[in-house]
């Protein structure tokens, strides 16, 4: 066996990638490489890499030239927000270097299978997501969407919604991060919310709500009622915001 | 009477539909227009009995001139009257998506004055979304059997997917429960349809700007139990019309009783273990490279109850089996018994970087519970004493296997993993 070696970064997501992309340049087997996140103690354990954004790019922009599949995967498995997987990355990133986009066949191996795990959880969600946000219309003509998603998928979700519904003017909001999205006049913005105040809906806003309540009362056929089924297709955390279902 | 208590009774007619898929098209949104749809399909919401909600499922009337017998919309029934004008179907698909309720309509009716006329009306409705309201979404539009040919090339043109359902599966059933109905009525659209989609298909490989045709292609529906055929002609009619008819999706919809009608058979409940089964031969047909003539014989007429139609196949055919999953291919690895699409493609991936072992076939996620009486790994078996033994493996699967409980229907929404 050989020794482990232990490196360190500054616990961004582009000194992450730079630390990366140095290993992968210095060191001859990356898969017995440590790294992970310094932490503010007296005696470090293990080697500083310094943050480099450029190389950060370089890494992802030669990623996607060369394996586009995995290179989605990374992006998926970054609005996972994961903690601690520093390790699990830099052995994919390797991988992919070597074996080109079917590693994400690789599922035997513990690192591949980590990461495209996770990646297709936040893939999943993003799917889901994309039925189950629900817009409410404003007075002002524009439409609001609420959410709290596990992933942080607003950016992809909004670029979704930006071809389906790009005829009118709507917003999403990340309740739990406080982000946002602006569609409006062709143009798509990101940004925060310190303060959200709920604006007023429009006047037939409720009009609407009730006949989509009452369609999806009465799709159901009764004496094949199963809500076990229903929550493992519709988990009730995303009820929440469910126009159909509120006031149950 | 106003558009909700409308759509109370026009969505309530159209529960027992089976079909709600939004998948197999891709229409880009035009600019200033609203909607386009998404190549796999999305559901927006699963309703209290679980299944999945895509399209706004509606009849455009259920005020019905034919009598069929196992129909509550039937003209000899006393049920409440109503139909949408094409205004209301049109506003009420708008308001819904831009609220991302849904992917768009799935417009079917009864019979109004004439086949004709109810189609007239439908393929309004879908004109109004399409020409000027530029709406992208998913249609899914019925087609009247005995309608003109006419409205049958208009409605193709304007919908993602059309159907014209064959109700029943043999024309001695049709005309005994449906008198008003004929095959023919049925047929014919269906060849037509079948020939517009391959056309269309050929032309736009010479000029893509050819128009398209129903290009999520076209499907049917058949009532399981109201009528006295076995599954293995059901199976062979769903056979024939997958490949002559080239049909993308055959519904199967448990007969449901609403009304009382001697011409009916007494059952003591809805065949919904019969329709799983179906379903799951069906599947078999489409992604598994099975023939009907495998699944089931005219000496073994009916689908076993107990076991899902692979592993009833897979005991009958133990000179098949243990496969080797290092070597076997993509068909063969199909055959075995808990291994679906995904775990043999996974297979295939995982194999070319090493062999896998045992514990490298849970990592892939492949569940054993069924598989490991059927494979080897190496040579190695999984479960040394059973393998090539039948009866064994029948009585290990019975044990260890909770196939008693009843799977709900249309469980299975195609292209929903990432
Ligand atoms: S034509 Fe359709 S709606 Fe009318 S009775 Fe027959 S099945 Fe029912």
């Amino acid at each position: 066996m050989k020794a482990t070696k232990r490196y360190l970064y500054d616990g961004t997501a582009d000194g992450l990638f730079s630390a990366i992309s140095w290993i992968l340049e210095e060191e001859a087997d990356p898969e017995n490489v440590v790294l992970a996140e310094r932490e503010q103690t007296l005696f470090e354990d293990g080697l500083f890499i310094n943050t480099d954004s450029i190389q950060a790019e370089q890494l992802f922009s030669r990623l996607r030239n060369r394996a586009s599949d995995a290179a989605y995967t990374l992006y998926l498995f970054m609005l996972a927000e994961k903690e601690g997987m520093e390790s699990s990355l830099l052995h994919y990133i390797s991988l992919v270097y070597r074996y080109g986009d079917t590693v994400s066949g690789y599922l035997t191996h513990p690192a591949v299978r980590d990461i495209v795990s996770i990646a297709k959880k936040a893939g999943r969600e993003l799917h889901r997501m994309k039925g189950l946000l629900r817009f409410e219309k404003l007075q002002d003509g524009a439409y609001l969407a609420k959410m709290e998603p596990d992933h942080n998928i607003i950016q992809p979700l909004a670029s979704y919604f930006r071809t389906r519904l790009r005829a009118q003017h709507w917003f999403l909001y990340d309740v739990k991060r406080r982000t946002a999205a602006r569609w409006s006049n062709g143009v798509l913005q990101f940004g925060t919310i310190e303060q959200f105040i709920t604006p007023a809906l429009s006047e037939d806003e409720k009009k609407v709500q009730l006949l989509w309540q009452t369609f999806f009362k009465t799709i159901a056929i009764a004496d094949r009622k199963n809500p076990r089924l229903q929550k493992s297709n519709m988990p009730m955390k995303y009820w929440k915001y469910l126009t159909e279902k509120q006031g149950e | 009477m106003d558009t909700l208590a409308k759509l109370q009774i026009l969505s309530g007619a159209a529960r027992y539909d089976a079909s709600c898929a939004s998948s197999g098209s891709k229409r880009e949104a035009s600019v200033g227009g609203i909607g386009n749809t998404s190549q796999s399909g999305i559901c927006h919401s699963w309703s209290d009995d679980g299944r999945c909600i895509s399209l706004l499922k509606i009849l455009l009337s259920n005020d019905c001139r034919y009598d069929c017998a196992y129909c509550v919309n039937r003209s000899s029934n006393a049920v409440e009257r109503a139909s949408f004008t094409a205004r209301e179907v049109v506003d009420l698909t708008l308001e819904f998506y831009r609220r991302n309720y849904i992917e768009g309509l799935f417009l079917s009716s009864a019979v109004m004055q004439s086949p004709d006329v109810t189609m007239d009306r439908m393929v309004k409705v879908v004109e109004t979304l399409r020409q000027e309201e530029q709406f992208g979404g998913y249609i899914h539009l019925k087609i009247i059997p005995g309608c003109s040919s006419d409205l049958v090339r208009k409605a193709g043109l304007y919908a993602d997917r059309i159907s014209v359902n064959i109700e029943l599966p043999s024309q001695v059933s049709l005309q005994r429960l449906a008198p008003q109905k004929h095959k023919n009525a049925i047929l014919e659209p269906m060849a037509l349809i079948g020939r517009e989609i391959t056309s269309s298909l050929v032309e736009r490989k010479a000029d893509r700007r050819a128009p398209r045709f129903a290009p999520a292609g076209q499907s049917t529906q058949m009532i399981i139990g109201a009528s006295p055929e076995n599954d293995f002609q059901i199976l062979r009619l769903s056979q024939g019309l997958y490949k002559k008819m080239h049909l993308k999706r055959v519904y199967y919809s448990a007969y449901v009783p609403v009304c009382e009608d001697n011409r009916l058979p007494v059952l003591a409940s809805p065949p919904l273990l019969r329709e799983h089964r179906l379903y799951q031969a069906d599947w078999l047909l489409r992604f598994y490279g099975f023939s009907a003539e495998e699944i089931l014989s005219d000496d073994l007429p009916f689908l076993d109850e107990t076991f899902d139609p692979k592993t009833a196949w897979a005991l009958r055919h133990p000179e098949f089996f243990p496969v080797e999953i290092n070597r076997a291919d993509y068909a063969t690895l199909l055959r075995v018994p808990g291994i679906g699409v995904t775990s043999a493609k996974r297979i295939i991936a995982a194999r070319r970087f090493s062999a896998i072992t045992p514990e490298g076939m849970k990592r892939i996620g492949v569940v054993m519970k069924r598989a490991k009486y059927f494979i080897t790994s190496s040579g190695r078996t999984f479960e040394k004493s059973l393998v090539g033994t039948p009866a064994l493996v029948r009585q290990q699967l019975l044990l260890g296997d909770a196939t008693a409980t009843l799977p709900p229907r249309q469980l299975v929404f195609p292209g929903f993993s990432l």
